[in-house]
């Protein structure tokens, strides 16, 4: 099968910081890949590399075989901090994508309020976000980024200011979405559980710079339910990831605390 | 999606629920409110009839009301009220939107911005109604010199309050809508001008008492008509019911006016609520 995504000696300065060296990732369609690693390795710039948000210093990013260079309607954006609208309603919100493409028609509206239900977020279409919970945020944010129809969803640790119960569910919730329509996705986490329970590979970043340390494959079997965390051969692929990045984690914590 | 997975979704502990609104002050502030409002007045009428007990210096409250009534009975109060608001109306109108404008057009350009800033900056601290004089020598007595001083009152808390709501802008917001690919003009229009327009609602609120101020104090340099006038006339024929009287409608239209734009506040802005 032809990648969808291909990355290609990818490389990000920021001035004397080398944030990303040499990246080189290639992504079958229809696979669901989180990139797990320290702080600072630079997962969060790679994402944003991917969706055009950033330039990258070197190398490629292409998606189909075409080179990508700013934001494209081939991608949708999920957002580490939910970036609602405060003023528009759940509707108005997921909406924001087509609107912006021009095609914000009844057939895109009936579409929207489709993915609403999808996300769980049926009879809440009027709500304004200051009426939502921080999950149900979230979903808005998922159905937004879904709105437009991207081939590729890039989701940048979505769940993590959610607590720890809302987060299992959404990470459920997340599969279930998927699994109706089976896109592409790149899942930036820094919870290693979390990338394991949900992906078919997991990317396993290191610092000082930013490089892919180790590409693991997950092949616990789907759909996939909580209970499966606590079976061996999942936290067999948990404690793996740990010691990959545990050197790291503990040197950025030490740094950090300095 | 199946029917079962919505109901799925529906008993799981992650599920929506609509978060309820907060409820309504308890009636008691309201009460409060009354009170402190008729004591103070009752303490008002009693001090000016037994203590102070000399109309050239103090009007009681029930003299006030007489005042008002004979003066509107007259068509005095209605002529000053007309002249006053026809200079604020159209100072205030006429200053807003120049404030605006000017306000955008210095959160759009850091060249403008640096070139407008020394002046809006200097001219927002400078006691501007002392100009009013200068106002009136050249553009006379009639209303114009009053509309003048009203603008240069109201211009520049809008236009400052324009561009800091502009510009403060939330980054993550206008990146939400960069990752679909909007125009500047999109961003513009969709996150930076509802984003400012608390901002933008505030300065206008705030141009409501400085254009009131400006409209009298100009007049009191002065004027054919208007509030002002009627004010500086009383306390030259020491007529205190008919001087408070000026100042009582003045504060009334300030108090409607500015209870007014609030509950355009909440009917415009009302994610700024919570």
């Amino acid at each position: 099968m032809t990648a969808k995504l291909t990355v290609a000696r990818l490389d990000k300065r920021f001035d004397a910081l080398e944030a990303l060296r040499a990246i080189d990732i290639s992504v079958a369609p229809g696979e669901f890949i989180s990139v797990v690693g320290p702080s600072g390795c630079g997962k969060t710039t790679f994402l944003r590399i991917v969706a055009g948000l950033e330039a990258a210093t070197a190398g490629q990013v292409l998606i189909d075989g075409r080179a990508v260079t700013g934001p494209g309607s081939n991608r949708g954006f999920v957002f580490q901090n939910d970036n609602l609208l405060p003023w528009r309603t759940v509707l108005g919100n997921a909406m924001i994508g087509p609107e912006v493409a021009g095609r914000a028609g009844a057939a895109e509206k009936r579409r929207t309020l489709d993915l609403l239900r999808l996300v769980g977020l049926e009879g809440f279409e009027d709500y304004h976000p200051r009426q939502l919970s921080g999950g149900m945020r979230q979903r808005v944010n998922l159905a937004r980024a879904l709105a437009i129809d991207p081939d590729i969803l890039l989701m940048d640790e979505p769940f993590s200011a959610l607590d720890a119960q809302t987060r299992e569910i959404m990470q459920t919730e997340l599969l279930r979405i998927w699994e109706q329509g089976r896109k592409t996705v790149l899942f930036v986490t820094h919870q290693i559980d979390e990338a394991v329970f949900l992906s078919d590979r997991v990317l396993v970043f290191a610092r000082r710079p930013g490089r892919l340390q180790e590409s693991v494959d997950v092949t616990l079997p789907r759909p996939r339910a909580l209970a499966i965390k606590r079976t061996p051969e999942f936290v067999r692929y948990v404690d793996h990831i740990w010691r990959l990045i545990e050197d790291d984690v503990r040197a950025s914590v030490i740094e950090e605390r300095a | 999606m199946t029917a079962t997975g919505i109901e799925a979704n529906d008993n799981a502990a992650g599920a929506p629920r609509p978060v309820r609104h907060r409820a309504a002050p308890p009636r008691r502030i309201h009460v409060a409110g009354l009170v402190s409002v008729v004591t103070g007045l009752l303490l008002w009428e009693l001090l000016s009839r037994f203590v102070i007990a000399n109309p050239l210096f103090l009007a009681a409250p029930t003299q006030i009301v007489a005042a008002i009534l004979s003066l509107a009975r007259s068509g005095e109060l209605g002529h000053h009220v007309a002249i006053s608001g026809l200079e604020f109306a159209i100072g205030y109108v006429l200053a807003s939107i120049i404030g605006i404008a000017l306000g955008l057009a210095v959160a759009s350009s850091a060249t403008v911005k640096r070139a407008c800033q020394p002046w809006i900056s200097g001219l927002y601290a400078t006691p501007t109604i002392a100009l009013a004089p200068l106002f009136i020598l050249w553009f006379g007595i009639g209303i114009w010199s009053k509309v003048l001083v009203v603008i240069f009152l109201v211009l520049f808390p809008v236009t400052i309050n324009t561009e800091a709501g502009l510009r403060t802008t939330s980054p993550r917001l206008i990146e939400m809508l960069r990752s679909f690919g909007a125009t500047p003009r999109q961003i513009f229009l969709k996150v930076s001008l509802p984003s400012a327009t608390p901002f933008i609602l505030a300065g206008l609120k705030l141009g409501i008492g400085r254009g009131l101020i400006a409209v009298v104090v100009a007049e009191l340099f002065g004027s054919r008509a208007g509030l002002g006038r009627l004010i500086s006339q009383s306390a030259d024929a020491f007529n205190m019911p008919e001087l408070f009287a000026g100042v009582i409608v003045l504060a009334v239209a300030g108090i409607v006016m500015t209870a007014g734009f609030s509950w355009i506040e909440r009917t415009l802005v009302p994610w700024t609520r919570d």
